[in-house]
């Protein structure tokens, strides 16, 4: 016990001399208010801005472009809350259910408080996040180790059926999404026979479809396509934003609310194909289901905002130790930061913090200065950032095109790359139109590599028997677990999936 | 045909070009699954939930994508921006960055929702110094030059 409590000790005292190394800092700082801007900037998801400054973040160290899009994910959590309590439009996915009653606070003169409140539940969310996360990491890290080519086989594939098994359209369709993107990953020379596939004399193909273009196409370049599409009406709800302090009343109301939100968020966060949106929506749900006043939800419950906003924000962190401690994303966003990691030569896992420990607790530290750096960033700038909801998107959307060419092109200054961001953006836009979900491509695209790889060698060792993914503990649960979620809608009384959009 | 069925189909098609294509590539055995490998199971998987997705939709079991799959007044600009983008990347090595990104943003300004002559032509200068001043003066992103040397 002394051992684990000194062990826990020397990494908090590692992480934070980590993060506060100037550069770090200065790399925080960028990340959570790019984050947050984005975040109050309905029509630019975190998914789309993070692919767009991925290019950016190949010139600076790894642990600091970790450490920068880390910021800008969860910055995004907090800054989508302004929008959707002002304006009752969420700047992204995961503030769908802080509208229900934030704004309608706002309409009843109390925007200050819902905002305050967001802002301070979504500070102790990241925090407790933190903390968890330090108790865990460490033994599921060493867990981990004892995985072998058939075990990382069997969660990849969970990772990618709870995924669809989440999607909020049909499942057949996001299964449809997944071989997509298995496909699309098998593009390039096959590394174990050296053979080209599907290059077609192309030396931009050889080393594979560039995970930026790819990315960037399908959320960054379709995003603002769909939304010249809609017209976007934009009314900010004028009211006093002077008492952003929550009473203690307000207090009171919603401190359980906030700590039920961190815990469950958390952990939903880290399932693999779990995340903040899902966090929020199950938060507000709970809430809802337990509240001895139901009926005042969706009318203006303080507890309405503070469960979502922690939840969502603790899921946000919670999805890094999948991908930090197993090296296997949990939600597209995490699926991009893999991508990233790898380009930079780092492959996340349960080595990861023993080859790179400055980077594992570099960015977990990190993680705790930056939601320091979110209050005080959302609190007294909240005029700031009712300002920047005014820039007419008829403005913005050109400019988004072009950082968008822009980063594409500067990674390998190649056109070829530049079209098949455009080409991947026009699938992107009609994959939204026909409700195709773009998460479950991206996930199976980035994972297809190293799925196909565990495969190939766990077939190998057990020469052609498909029985060794079923004779080992550790991959049987996982595989049960997938097996069950696939086929759950076919057994009567199962049908209902927990659909994101039906939670509330 | 309902747009979901058409959909279906051509991710069909799909499947099965991604199917012909494996097969031109060593398949290999169980025991030592060749690169062919994956790319074909992958194929004959999307396949066949392409089938179900069709049939599903055209038993009504599928709920039909919502929303207008497209607004008479939008669609002509939507398709503009599109063919635009394509346009702004082959105009690079002719025009290069500085003035092909300045057509480009005056194009946009104008066709989405027109801005005032101001707005368009201030910003179309303003913004693409802004972006050739960060990209190339700062970052030393060698941007494509046009024919005229910038």
């Amino acid at each position: 016990m002394g051992f684990l409590a000194m062990d826990i000790f020397s990494n908090f005292i590692y992480a934070f001399s980590e993060a506060f190394r100037p550069e770090n800092l200065l790399f925080c700082f960028l990340g959570v208010l790019i984050g947050t801007l984005v975040g109050v900037l309905p029509g630019l998801g975190p998914v789309a801005t993070i692919s767009i400054l991925l290019p950016t973040t190949f010139t600076i160290k790894p642990e600091q472009s970790l450490i920068m899009l880390a910021g800008i994910y969860y910055g995004a959590q907090y800054g989508g809350s302004t929008t959707s309590i002002l304006l009752n439009l969420p700047g992204e996915a995961a503030s769908v259910v802080t509208c229900l009653d934030g704004y309608q606070m706002a309409r009843q003169g109390r925007a200050g408080p819902a905002l305050g409140i967001s802002a301070f539940g979504s500070w102790i969310a990241g925090t407790a996040s933190v903390v968890i996360t330090m108790l865990i990491a460490p033994p599921l890290a060493n867990f981990a180790l004892q995985f072998g080519p058939p075990e990382y086989f069997s969660l990849m594939f969970l990772g990618l059926t709870v995924l669809t098994y989440l999607a909020s359209g049909s499942m057949i369709r996001a299964l449809m999404m997944a071989c997509v993107g298995i496909f699309l990953g098998t593009i390039g020379t096959d590394i174990i026979s050296g053979l080209e596939r599907f290059t077609y004399g192309s030396y931009t193909l050889m080393d594979g479809l560039g995970l930026v273009p790819v990315i960037m196409g399908l959320f960054g370049i379709s995003e603002v396509l769909v939304n010249i599409e809609q017209t976007m009406k934009k009314e900010i709800y004028k009211t006093s934003l002077s008492h952003l302090l929550p009473s203690l009343q307000d207090w009171k109301d919603s401190i359980k609310a906030i700590f039920r939100g961190t815990f469950l968020g958390f952990f939903l966060g880290i399932l693999p194909g779990g995340g903040a949106i899902i966090g929020s929506f199950a938060a507000y749900a709970m809430e809802k289901r337990i509240s001895k006043h139901p009926e005042k939800f969706g009318k203006g419950a303080i507890e309405g905002v503070a469960a979502p906003e922690s939840a969502n924000n603790s899921a946000a962190q919670g999805a890094f130790i999948p991908l930090l401690c197993l090296g296997i994303p949990s939600n597209v966003v995490m699926a991009i930061l893999l991508g990233a990691l790898l380009i930079q030569g780092i492959k996340p896992g349960p080595l990861l913090m023993k080859n790179h420990p400055d980077l594992f607790w570099g960015v977990i530290g990190s993680m705790y200065i930056g939601n320091l750096l979110l209050l005080a960033l959302n609190l007294p700038l909240i005029g700031l950032w009712v300002q920047v909801l005014k820039v007419p998107y008829p403005i913005l959307f050109p400019i988004i095109l072009i950082v968008c060419v822009i980063g594409c092109y500067s990674l390998n200054y190649s056109l070829v790359e530049v079209a098949i961001m455009n080409i991947f953006g026009v699938v992107g836009y009609f994959m939204k139109k026909l409700e195709y979900e773009g998460a479950p491509l991206i996930l199976a695209f980035v994972l297809s590599p190293m799925l196909e790889n565990a495969l190939r060698q766990s077939l190998i060792m057990s020469h052609g028997s498909f029985s060794i993914f079923f004779t080992r503990p550790i991959s049987l649960i996982f595989i049960v677990v997938a097996i069950f979620l696939l086929v759950s809608p076919l057994i009567p009384g199962l049908q209902k999936r927990p659909k994101a959009a039906e939670l509330g | 045909m309902r747009r979901d069925q058409i959909s279906s189909l051509v991710w069909l098609i799909f499947a099965i070009f991604i199917g012909l294509e494996s097969l031109r590539l060593p398949i290999g055995a169980w025991r030592d699954p060749g690169p062919g490998f994956l790319p074909l199971a992958t194929g004959l998987l999307l396949g066949v939930l392409s089938i179900i997705s069709y049939l599903q939709s055209r038993q009504g079991k599928l709920p039909a994508a919502k929303g207008s799959w497209y607004s008479k007044e939008r669609w002509p600009k939507l398709m503009m921006v599109m063919v635009s983008l394509f346009l702004y990347i082959l105009l690079w090595p002719v025009l290069g960055f500085f003035v092909s990104t300045m057509a480009l943003l005056f194009f946009l300004f104008r066709i989405v929702e027109p801005q005032r002559w101001t707005v368009t032509i201030g910003g179309s200068i303003l913004i693409s110094l802004a972006f050739y001043g960060l990209f190339e003066v700062w970052l030393k992103t060698q941007l494509p030059k046009g024919l005229w040397g910038f």
